[in-house]
């Protein structure tokens, strides 16, 4: 057996001896171990649920809405805005390159749906065939609307999986006849499950209609709420974000130094926006870490300290019968390496515990993460080495003639 | 052998210098049964330190063996005491809360090479002591007398040249004592070094030679009682 190994095992059954000891300073360490993990999760949950609502929404999808939020610059989604037409489409399109498709959108909420009896609200879309391609908004069943639904403004339409639910039931709703504020519409297809968004709104709760049926049959609005545009190459997306600002600031005549009358979505204000949610928690979380590692290693200095004073003749005795400064040092140190990576494992267990209860509790998006794990075990080996070399030290350069002096 | 030469110690307590050791010239053969005598204060237990490389002399030379100790880096002092010497102490010093055999295994863990036969050394050195049945008792399950058999157990654990003992007996009572001695003069005769520091004449007339201390200088040279015997 190697000597340092005896000393291991010499530090393992001296803090056996002294579990009190050993166990408060534990708990400083697993606080902070626990914290630490429960950031690393909920930072690894918020980035994943970030980029899964950029990959449903597409990494290379640009949203441009009129009016400017005064306050954050992002889009307000306002009706009384009314400052894009479908005009508007056609020049991005035409003066823009790196685009790969374009779809001006009309959309109202809580329009009324009617099938037989059954009667639902639902919001309607107003669209070009390349929205589906754009939005990943596929039929799962029949088909999607033509180019020949856009230019005769043909009464067909696809519905969401929450109003087939509300109005068919299990049935099957293609070729159904439906009205939509009491025009009747022919179901031409089923759009694919979406699930809730971001914003808590159900995403299978619309229907979707060709643009020109929609503001020649249904509502006589000029302006679009929306244009939904998709780049080719995602690279270029900042060049081609400023490109389509400065494009409709000519084409909507805005003097130079006046605001845009518009405002631009990307995939980073999605990543900014879901991440603002998290960052709160992951500040708090990263304060309450720093400050329990720290006080961690305060009291394990501190613990350490008050054991090299309670031990020092038990420190004369090993340097007499033999023990170099250096089997000391090492001694303490891996005191502290085994009471700290104690204190790391129940922190993980605690962290991991804390990351779930989050998660069911929906405060916040959670995952668990081998990168967490390794992180914990460092941070507890990395607070023993630091906090627990100063006592170490301090036990190694006793005197053993002091220690053993009566 | 060991060969002490104008060994002188000071202690300074604030800006006050304390000679404690005055100039101290000793020659103890290899086999040699010793004691060192005087009262209290008059640093025989700092000699013992001096001796068993554990304190520095302010001045003069110790020789262990024709090694010229000072010449030594701590490390290499560190080895010396866990191979040559054997401590045994008036308090004990076992290690609480650890059995009597881990006790006497402790100097086998800053061995160069621990010996794959530890376990069944540790127990022996605890039967040469009479402890053989109290091998996992732990230290407070014993009486003072069993716990300085346990020492001494721990001091021949590594088979040591030299035998130092601290007020051995102080703690113990007359019957413990007595087997203490026992145990010692038993060791004298297997060839052993002893080394006792005392300060009653009971214990020390056990030993060859009678070294009186007084204010820091050998004041008596004196031949014990069973060289007289």
């Amino acid at each position: 057996m190697i000597k340092i190994v005896r000393i291991a095992r010499e530090s393992f059954r001296m803090v056996k001896g002294n579990r009190l000891r050993a166990f408060i300073m534990m708990l400083g360490v697993a606080v902070g171990v626990a914290s630490l993990t429960m950031i690393i999760s909920v930072s690894r949950g918020a980035y994943e649920e970030v980029m899964d609502i950029v990959n449903r929404q597409g990494p290379d999808l640009l949203q441009v809405r009129p009016g400017t939020d005064r306050h954050t610059g992002l889009p307000s989604g306002s009706r009384e805005v009314v400052s894009l037409i479908e005009e508007d489409a056609d020049v991005i399109l035409q003066h823009v390159g790196n685009i790969a498709a374009v779809s001006p959108v009309k959309d109202r909420k809580e329009i009324e749906v009617k099938y037989g009896d059954k009667f639902t609200l639902s919001r309607i879309f107003g669209i070009t065939p390349v929205w589906a391609q754009i939005r990943n908004f596929g039929p799962s069943k029949g088909e999607f609307i033509s180019e020949e639904d856009l230019t005769f403004a043909a009464r067909v339409c696809l519905i969401g999986q929450t109003v087939k639910k509300n109005l068919f039931g299990e049935a099957d709703p293609v070729g159904q006849s439906i009205r939509i504020k009491d025009v009747p519409f022919t179901v031409k297809g089923e759009l694919n499950w979406k699930g809730i968004s971001s914003a808590g709104r159900d995403r299978d709760d619309r229907i979707v209609v060709p643009i020109t049926t929609y503001t020649r049959r249904l509502f006589r609005d000029i302006h679009l709420t929306q244009i939904v545009i998709t780049v080719k190459d995602t690279d270029e997306i900042d060049a081609t974000i400023e490109d389509v600002r400065n494009v409709l600031r000519e084409h909507h005549n805005i003097a130079p130094g006046e605001p845009d009358d518009f405002a631009m979505r990307t995939p980073q204000d999605l990543i900014d926006l879901a991440y603002g949610a998290s960052r709160a928690l992951i500040n708090l979380l990263t304060g309450i870490a720093a400050v329990s590692l720290l006080v961690a290693g305060i009291v394990i200095t501190n613990i350490m300290l008050a054991s090299v004073s309670a031990r020092r003749s038990e420190i004369g005795i090993r340097r007499a019968l033999g023990a170099r400064k250096n089997d000391i040092l090492h001694q303490f140190v891996m005191e502290c390496l085994i009471i700290s990576f104690m204190g790391g494992l129940l922190g993980i267990a605690l962290g991991f515990g804390g990351s779930i209860m989050l998660s069911s509790m929906d405060v916040s998006a959670s995952k668990i993460t081998p990168l967490a794990l390794v992180a914990a075990i460092a941070s507890c080996i990395l607070i023993a080495l630091i906090f627990g070399l100063y006592p170490a030290k301090k036990a190694a350069n006793q005197n053993p003639v002091d220690t053993l002096r009566a | 052998m060991i060969k002490i030469k104008d060994i002188e110690k000071t202690y300074t307590k604030g800006s006050v210098p304390t000679e404690v050791l005055r100039g101290i010239n000793l020659l103890i053969q290899r086999g040699e049964y010793v004691a060192i005598m005087g009262t209290s204060g008059t640093g025989k237990s700092t000699l013992m330190n001096i001796i068993g490389c554990l304190d520095k002399p302010t001045k003069g030379h110790l020789e262990l063996d024709d090694v010229d100790v000072y010449k030594l880096n701590d490390d290499a002092l560190s080895s010396l005491r866990n191979k040559k010497i054997g401590f045994v102490f008036q308090q004990f010093f076992l290690l609480e809360r650890t059995t009597a055999l881990d006790n006497v295994l402790l100097p086998l863990i800053y061995t160069d090479k621990y010996p794959a036969d530890a376990n069944h050394r540790a127990k022996k050195a605890l039967a040469s002591v009479g402890l053989e049945d109290r091998t996992e008792y732990y230290a407070n399950e014993l009486s003072g007398g069993q716990l300085q058999r346990v020492a001494i157990a721990r001091a021949l654990i590594n088979d040591p040249d030299v035998i130092l003992a601290d007020e051995p007996t102080g703690n113990l009572d007359s019957r413990s004592t007595s087997e203490i001695l026992e145990i010692f003069n038993r060791l004298h005769k297997e060839g052993r070094t002893i080394i006792v520091v005392t300060h009653d004449q009971a214990v020390a007339k056990h030993a060859q030679r009678i070294l009186e201390l007084k204010d820091g200088r050998i004041a008596e040279n004196d031949t014990g009682s069973k060289s007289k015997n």
